[in-house]
């Protein structure tokens, strides 16, 4: 016989074990049945490996990009009708400037924390993109890609070109000089499309350069049709990601078939939601502490000026750098000209790129006919040539990106432009070509180091009889030693044979569950 | 046939009586210093040469100086030029030849400039921005660096040499008070960005030669590189009015050298490559130390 004492505690236990939350949450499972899947999610086992946080960093970036995008919509007007700027920048006062570079300039010095907005949402805007970009070097380095997960690669590598894209159009909104300049790049780069260029050209800028309508147009497609695509892609991914379940490093207790990690509730969500913040906090700080796109130093954009040294955001750079040294070659006949210096470099070059990259799960299944289901990663040493095909790669975009500033290096060395110019043109073939075997010489030699990627073992010191000390290392561990042969799935070492497969869970909140 | 020839000659006339004629009222009119302005407005008057009412000049008709209210040159005082003659021997005659003529003492390699009659503004620029006495006679292009001779030597230089062959512009000095640093700043995008970068930090140009940058440069430096054009930069004469120069050297010496940076460090200059740096090693690095951090590692 209960007695309801009015008290908190009375109260307490009288609306049961869960609380007001568990009620509602009761009431709500008995109407839509969202226990079963609720409790599968919060369930959900993350192999929390550090180098699993790297896909996090570009989610994260991109909430942000979200938040503080929603703010700038506030405060931007996308249109270029001219305008007189009457705001408090003194060196741009009375000038005729387009609405939405005078939108931007008020946006950063007469909107409350405007200015901070706008260099987070830039700020953010390149960690993003660098994030992905070291997330994917993380899946591909790692053999994640692999069957069952090809379709998460090519979405992913669909979300980059978005990403970079979308960062494009979004550096063109402010309509100043560089951007400005930025985009008559763009307009020439469609121009030297064989047959369509000159009409997919007018299309998109409604008629010839500049034009007024291309800043409502990149508008539209920056703040709503690409974050659209690119929200539901990234729901996708993490849709398939949910329903394949992680990769995760072979190691102790861990095999093909089970997933060892921490559950989402109440582990991994703490330690996701704590780095979201962290995202968000170092974003913050670089948009208080660091300037970024001062474009009122810059001026607006108007066709007959122009600046030296102009350059992209970074993700664009190794476009510019192979605009920038690539031959002078056209073709003119037929009453036809075709840009080759333009259309090669700047169309196909990225063409065949992000084709070979989205083929890439194809065309090494093709080389290793492997159809196996992989769960385990590789460590990267383990896969000498794809490892340095992957270098290779890597290396050549950097190489562009560095000829993306031959000027600025001229400059600041005191060299000769041209010398500059001939240098990045033969390093960006030479270097790439030695990346590769180098890498691969590098990935034997680790594969062949006792402890590289491996087990540590013992140094056994042993004092002589004059009394020298002598360091030897123990012997590998047996199933540690080299596969020889790449192309043979690396089987599941042995030392993680006692694996049971059923629910066990560990020390620190670490489960293992069959897949 | 005869009709024609003497239509010809007609116009031939008139053009050569009307012409100084309505360069004269031109000038007068320019003279007024009631300035309109127009960011793009061209025309002859006030290039740095006296072609104004304002010219003073002394007892015996030299001039002494001219100009108006954005910008007076006046010349190196004719009494310095002795001592510019001894001064020139010493410091510049190795290269330049005794008699400034581009000639040096038989026996001395490279080619030298000829100095007689390019006006003292243009000695006074490479002797204060420390570009001459030359340091290296065989290099593309002369530095600038910490000045070898002082301001008065560099004066008594100019008057000696300009007094082999009289020449302008005198040495400008700019009165900025009333100059506008908003159509500075549009002729400066307009005119200069495209070699010394619109944040004035300068750039390579072709083999060996590079558009300086412009942070440190002192205002009537900046008038005398504009108006003599030094090295590969063009003369700007005509089509820049003096106070529109006066309006680009405001916005040179105010925004330029002392930028203002809201926001945080201005990551020096035209930023893609210093910002991405920042972006990936101190954003995604720092995140990605981070994830090392709450995640696990074995
Ligand atoms: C070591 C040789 C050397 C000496 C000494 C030297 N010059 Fe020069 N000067 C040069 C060279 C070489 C150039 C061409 C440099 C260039 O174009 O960058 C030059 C260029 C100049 C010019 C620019 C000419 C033009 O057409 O624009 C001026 C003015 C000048 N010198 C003045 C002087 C004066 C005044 C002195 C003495 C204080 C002097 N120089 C001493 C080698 C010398
Ligand atoms: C065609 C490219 C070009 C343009 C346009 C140009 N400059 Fe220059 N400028 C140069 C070069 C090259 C030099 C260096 C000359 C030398 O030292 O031989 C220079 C030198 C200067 C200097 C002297 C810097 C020093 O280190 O002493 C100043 C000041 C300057 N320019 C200002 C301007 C201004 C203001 C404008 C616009 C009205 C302008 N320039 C337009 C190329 C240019
Ligand atoms: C995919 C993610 C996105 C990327 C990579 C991105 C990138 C950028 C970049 C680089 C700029 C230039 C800002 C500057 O000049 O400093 C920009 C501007 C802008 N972005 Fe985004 N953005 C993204 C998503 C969004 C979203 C979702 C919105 C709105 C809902 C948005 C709204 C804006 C607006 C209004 C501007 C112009 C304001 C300004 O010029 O400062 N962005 N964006």
């Amino acid at each position: 016989m209960s007695q309801i004492i009015n008290t908190k505690r009375g109260r307490r236990e009288q609306s049961g074990p869960y609380g007001k939350l568990g009620h509602a949450l009761n009431e709500l499972d008995d109407r839509m049945g969202v226990a079963k899947g609720g409790r599968t999610f919060l369930d959900k086992i993350f192999p929390d490996h550090w180098s699993f946080m790297l896909g996090e960093i570009a989610l994260y970036s991109f909430v942000v990009l979200l938040a503080t995008g929603i703010f700038l919509t506030l405060y931007y007007v996308p249109s270029q009708d001219l305008t007189t700027y009457t705001g408090s920048y003194l060196p741009l006062y009375g000038q005729k400037v387009t609405e939405a570079f005078a939108s931007t300039v008020n946006l950063s010095f007469a909107v409350r924390a405007g200015l901070l907005m706008r260099q987070m949402h830039h700020w953010s805007c390149d960690i993003f993109i660098g994030a992905i970009v070291v997330h994917m070097g993380r899946v591909f380095f790692t053999g994640a890609f692999r069957k069952p997960r090809e379709t998460n690669w090519v979405i992913g590598t669909t979300l980059l070109i978005l990403a970079i894209v979308n960062g494009f159009l979004g550096y063109s909104l402010p309509d100043d000089l560089v951007s400005g300049t930025g985009i008559r790049i763009a307009y020439s780069i469609i121009l030297s499309i064989p047959v369509v260029g000159s009409y997919v050209a007018f299309f998109l800028f409604g008629g010839n350069f500049p034009g007024t309508s291309i800043l409502p147009r990149f508008f539209i497609l920056h703040v709503l049709i690409i974050p659209l695509i690119i929200l539901s892609l990234v729901g996708a991914h993490m849709v398939l990601l949910v329903r394949q379940k992680h990769t995760q490093f072979p190691g102790k207790g861990k095999t093909e078939n089970n997933v060892v990690g921490t559950p989402m509730y109440p582990v991994f969500m703490a330690k996701t939601t704590g780095f979201m913040f962290v995202v968000a906090g170092a974003t913050a700080l670089l948009g208080a502490f660091a300037q970024i796109n001062p474009i009122w130093q810059f001026g607006p954009y108007t066709a007959s000026r122009i600046s030296y040294a102009v350059q992209p955001d970074w993700y664009m750079g190794f476009l510019d750098g192979a605009l920038r040294i690539f031959p002078a070659w056209s073709f003119h006949s037929f009453g036809y000209t075709i840009p080759l210096e333009v259309t090669i470099p700047a169309v196909i070059f990225p063409g065949i790129l992000f084709n070979l990259v989205m083929a890439w799960p194809t065309i090494e299944r093709k080389f290793t006919k492997d159809n196996e289901m992989h769960n385990l990663l590789d460590r990267p040493s383990n896969r000498p040539k794809r490892t340095s095909a992957g270098v290779a790669v890597a290396v050549l975009c950097s190489m562009l990106f560095i000829a993306s500033s031959t000027d600025v290096i001229a400059n600041f060395f005191h060299l000769s432009l041209n010398t500059v110019l001939w240098s990045m043109r033969i390093l960006c073939i030479v270097m790439p070509v030695l990346a590769y075997p180098v890498t691969y010489k590098i990935c034997r030699e680790m594969q062949g180091f006792a402890g590289a990627g491996k087990r540590k073992t013992a140094n056994i010191v042993t004092r002589t009889a004059e009394g020298e000390y002598v360091a030897t290392p123990a012997p590998a561990y047996v199933d540690d030693l080299v596969h020889e042969h790449e192309l043979e799935a690396v089987p599941v070492p042995t030392y993680v044979v006692d694996v049971d497969d059923e629910v066990s869970s560990g020390e620190g909140g670490v489960r293992r569950v069959p897949r | 046939m005869k009709t024609r020839y003497r239509a010809s000659f007609v116009a031939v006339v008139t053009l050569v009586v009307a012409g100084p004629v309505l360069g004269l009222a031109a000038s007068a009119f320019a003279s007024t210093n009631t300035y309109t302005r127009t960011p793009y407005q061209t025309g002859r008057a006030n290039a740095g040469t006296p072609n104004s009412t304002n010219v003073v000049k002394n007892s015996s008709g030299t001039v002494v100086s001219y100009g108006n209210s954005a910008i007076t040159y006046t010349a190196p005082s004719p009494s310095l030029a002795t001592l510019g003659q001894s001064l020139f021997l010493e410091n510049c005659a190795s290269c330049h030849g005794t008699a400034a003529n581009g000639v040096p003492a038989n026996g001395t390699s490279g080619a030298f400039p000829n100095l007689v009659g390019l006006g003292p503004a243009t000695i006074d620029f490479w002797i204060e921005s420390g570009r001459m006495p030359a340091a290296d006679p065989r290099a593309v292009q002369a530095n600038r660096r910490v000045p070898r001779l002082s301001h008065s030597q560099a004066l008594a230089i100019a008057a000696w040499v300009n007094s082999l062959s009289p020449s302008y512009p005198d040495i400008p000095s700019p009165n900025l008070a009333s100059a506008n640093v908003s159509d500075g700043a549009a002729l400066f995008a307009l005119n200069c960005a495209a070699c010394h970068t619109i944040e004035g930090d300068g750039d390579a140009l072709a083999a060996g030669t590079f558009a300086p940058s412009l942070r440190n440069i002192p205002a009537y430096q900046v008038v005398e590189a504009i108006r003599t054009g030094p090295g590969n930069m063009p003369r700007f004469t005509g089509n820049l009015s003096d106070f529109q120069v006066a309006d680009i050297v405001k916005y040179v010496t105010t925004e330029i050298q002392h930028p203002q940076n809201p926001g945080g460090f201005g990551l020096g200059g035209l930023g893609p490559v210093a910002e991405g740096f920042v972006g990936l090693l101190l954003g995604v690095g720092l995140l990605a130390l981070v994830g090392f951090w709450v995640g696990e590692r074995q």
